[in-house]
């Protein structure tokens, strides 16, 4: 059985565990990112909503708005440093019925609250003026300007990288299988496809989504249970997306942000989620109620986007705790303040991801761990996918230096040769087609892969 | 970027685009080129190993591969200049195209320009089907090319959705990969394909064409492991590992629509007039970008006719 020892094992590497890796990675210490599935980030944060939330809606004071405020603003500038597709729409909060009118100020003194102060009351005539394929019935809105959208995949798939780079092992296809603790030491069964494997660690930070109650429940810790919640999305056509021009959010419920009509940096519109508690963790399929549910409150916010084609249809489940508010905890196994729990961390977690990794890392801090001085972390510039940039299809020079950056072979996404081969070249290479398809969208298009499926497989296969 | 001009740009290098070419350079038009995205000129008959092409129009019987080559060299031989691994990704004016190749940027205008850029089947996704993600999802189109093209590894039991005649060449491809074809269902009262011919083919290959039968999700994880179904609000579970999507064609028409020309809510096909000329411009359409679909050989016949129109055009304005 192979045995491996660190200073510290991040259990999940969704968007929140590569966050934490790449933050500790900075530090001379000893790092093991561990996830079950084949690529990071391939859980509930591959199915995120997008969108660089300001918090405007958070509650205010708590742990959630406090991270999401400082997150937006880290990520931000992660984003233009790695080079990862963001684009400044701005949000549209739109009131269909006068209780909706009413909570419209209410919510603009929360948005103050939470220390965003730009958003904006408009009319329904400001409103079609500025959405004018928005449906029927739109009686006022709120603006947000600081909602943007981002590439929700890049940023996971960079902070991994970096951790890696500055000397953290990604463990993928690794799965937990039982947690013991003895001598000063976290043991972890895991087991992988080439067998057994036991990774030891002085500290464990559990930042498993879906299963953190789980992994709690091993070293005693009964904070919280996670509730899968399951959320449902349609991705329209390239050709929709010139309907809507800002993020179309819902006046929010106790269900979370209600179905929100958004474009991506990808030049698609996007149509969801839906809400639907679970007791599945596994039941991340489409449903055919879920759908209907979707198209007939798409049909209500932008008629046409109805008539255009769907891209794409999935389903992510939500990792909610009974708690309102984010449940980061650092806990002493043994006397010795050495488990860190982040859990219940909702649609916000991929905004917070740089604030939470940095407040987990304090709270070891304050706890009195030592960890050394920071050095700088090796840069990474990422492939910059969105539509809103230079693609490099469209860039001479690119193609100049590599002809396979003039060969498209992802008809609906362009994405070049050059690109998938980069891809797979990467230091977190990808080892699936959806894996492959996040890092470079070859293949997520209209024809989900009618022109390119066989090509890309013979790619992928061949590494 | 470079920039050039000729007197005809086809865009696409299906049997449409190829059997234009050929038709316009027989009647004298100079300079005519064909823009093809993919690898190798041909379209789909590329991929499409079954018999049947070139009836109508070569009055030959040939296969996809061979029907494509004939095309191919035919347009090579009569000086037609056919550029493969060339996108043309927007328009700069109603005469001029913007194209990306591993040769760099380009931009090309054209006294016409005849869109042949053809149709691709409606996948899992676009039909909305209900389920997770795992693999052993096809259509007819991918399946092809994973099995000829590529010779991939595909699956053991297969459903087939839709029973047009695509349906059926996707029966054919599925033994050729060795998958037994289970099952074949569609939403209609009856096939859509040609008298005899599910027949026939259901007596070769031994499978259930279920009518009025609707695929209400696809079960499995990482692989299909099966596929609910229902008729008459009676469900089953087919047990299957591959599920082929066919037919339900929807025009590959991004660029149609890119030049602004309105569409039609049936099919989604750009609203042409008569020669099929798109109104106020020297933008033509053929093969089955307009829809409902065709064989190969009736778009090359139509695409002859439509060429034939555009050549006197073209000589006319040089007297």
């Amino acid at each position: 059985m192979r045995v491996s020892q660190f200073d510290l094992a991040i259990i999940g590497a969704g968007v929140v565990g590569s966050a934490i890796a790449r933050e500790f990675a900075k530090h001379d210490i000893s790092i093991a990112l561990i996830d079950s599935a084949a690529d990071v980030g391939d859980g509930t944060s591959k199915a995120n909503t997008a969108i660089l939330h300001t918090g405007f809606d958070m509650t205010p004071g708590s742990l959630e708005s406090k991270l999401v405020a400082t997150g937006y603003q880290l990520l931000k500038k992660y984003a233009k440093e790695v080079d990862i597709a963001m684009e400044p729409l701005g949000g549209l909060l739109v009131a269909w019925s006068e209780e909706e009118v009413a909570n419209l100020p209410k919510l603009k003194e929360k948005a103050i609250a939470n220390g965003y102060t730009e958003c904006e009351l408009i009319s329904s005539e400001q409103l079609y003026k500025l959405e004018p394929n928005l449906g029927k019935g739109a009686l006022a809105a709120l603006t947000v300007p600081g909602e943007w959208i981002i590439d929700p995949w890049t940023p996971i798939v960079a902070f991994a990288i970096q951790a890696k780079l500055a000397g953290a092992q990604i463990l993928l296809n690794t799965k937990v299988e039982k947690i013991t603790y003895s001598e000063y030491q976290f043991k972890l069964a895991t087991t992988t496809p080439d067998g057994n494997h036991q990774i030891s660690c002085k500290y464990l930070i559990n930042a498993a989504g879906l299963y953190s109650d789980e992994i709690d429940g091993q070293l005693g810790v009964a904070d919280f249970k996670i509730t899968p919640r399951r959320g449902e999305l349609i991705v329209f056509d390239k050709l929709a997306r010139e309907l809507i021009n800002h993020v179309i959010l819902p006046v929010p419920s106790s269900m979370g942000k209600g179905v929100l009509v958004s474009p991506t940096v990808f030049g698609n519109i996007m149509l969801g989620p839906t809400a639907e508690n679970l007791e599945d963790k596994t039941a991340t399929g489409s449903t055919k109620s879920g759908l209907e549910t979707l198209k007939a409150k798409g049909k209500k916010i932008a008629p046409a986007l109805l008539d255009e084609e769907i891209t794409a249809i999935y389903a992510g489940l939500r990792a909610a705790s009974e708690h309102a508010d984010y449940q980061i905890k650092l806990h002493k196994v043994n006397n010795h303040p050495n488990y860190l729990t982040v859990g219940g961390i909702r649609s916000t977690g991929l905004t917070a991801s740089m604030a939470i990794a940095i407040y987990v890392k304090q709270l070891l801090l304050d706890s009195g761990i030592t960890l050394g001085s920071e050095k700088e972390l090796p840069k990474v510039v990422m492939n910059n996918l969105g539509e809103a940039t230079v693609r490099s299809y469209q860039d001479e020079n690119k193609i100049k230096q590599s002809p396979l950056h003039g060969q498209i072979i992802c008809h609906c996404e362009k994405t070049t040769t050059q690109e998938v081969l980069d891809a797979l070249a990467s230091p977190i290479a990808p080892t699936n087609l959806a894996s492959l398809g996040r890092r470079s969208r070859a293949g997520l298009g209209r024809c989900q892969g009618f022109y390119c499926h066989s090509e890309l497989r013979k790619l992928l296969e061949k590494r | 970027m470079r920039s050039s001009t000729v007197d005809v740009l086809i865009i696409g290098a299906g049997p449409a685009g190829l059997s234009a070419a050929i038709e316009l350079k027989k009647a004298g038009i100079k300079e005519v080129r064909v823009i093809e995205r993919e690898q190798y000129a041909g379209g789909i008959s590329r991929h499409s190993f079954h018999p049947g092409y070139g009836v109508r129009d070569l009055k030959r019987f040939l296969s996809g591969p061979r029907y494509a080559k004939f095309y191919v060299t035919r347009a090579e031989r009569l000086g037609v200049k056919i550029s493969t691994k060339t996108t043309a990704t927007d328009w700069v004016d109603k005469n001029t195209i913007k194209l990306t190749s591993p040769n760099g940027l380009e931009q090309v205008s054209a006294k016409a320009i005849v869109l042949a850029t053809g149709a691709r089947e409606r996948g899992r996704s676009a039909r909305a089907v209900a389920g997770k993600r795992p693999d052993g999802i096809y259509t007819t189109g991918s399946l092809q090319q994973a099995t000829y093209l590529e010779n991939l590894y595909i699956g053991k039991r297969a459903l087939i959705v839709g029973a047009e005649h695509v349906s059926f060449s996707a029966v054919m491809t599925l033994k050729h990969a060795g998958v037994k074809t289970v099952a074949m269902i569609c939403e209609e009262k009856r096939h859509q394909t040609v008298f005899g011919i599910p027949t026939l083919l259901k007596l070769i290959y031994r499978f259930k064409l279920h009518t009025a039968t609707k695929l209400l999700e696809i079960q499995g994880d990482k692989r299909v492991t099966g596929a609910l179904l229902e008729k008459n609000s009676k469900s089953w579970v087919a047990d299957v590992d591959t599920i082929i999507f066919t037919g339900d064609w929807i025009p590959d028409h991004e660029l149609a629509r890119k030049a602004d020309i309105a569409i039609d809510r049936r099919y989604k096909s750009p609203i042409v007039g008569k020669d099929h000329q798109v109104a106020s411009s020297d933008i033509y359409t053929i093969g089955n970008l307009i829809l409902p679909i065709k064989a190969a050989d009736q778009c090359a016949l139509e695409a002859r006719k439509i060429a034939k129109i555009i050549a006197k055009r073209l000589h006319k304005v040089k007297v």
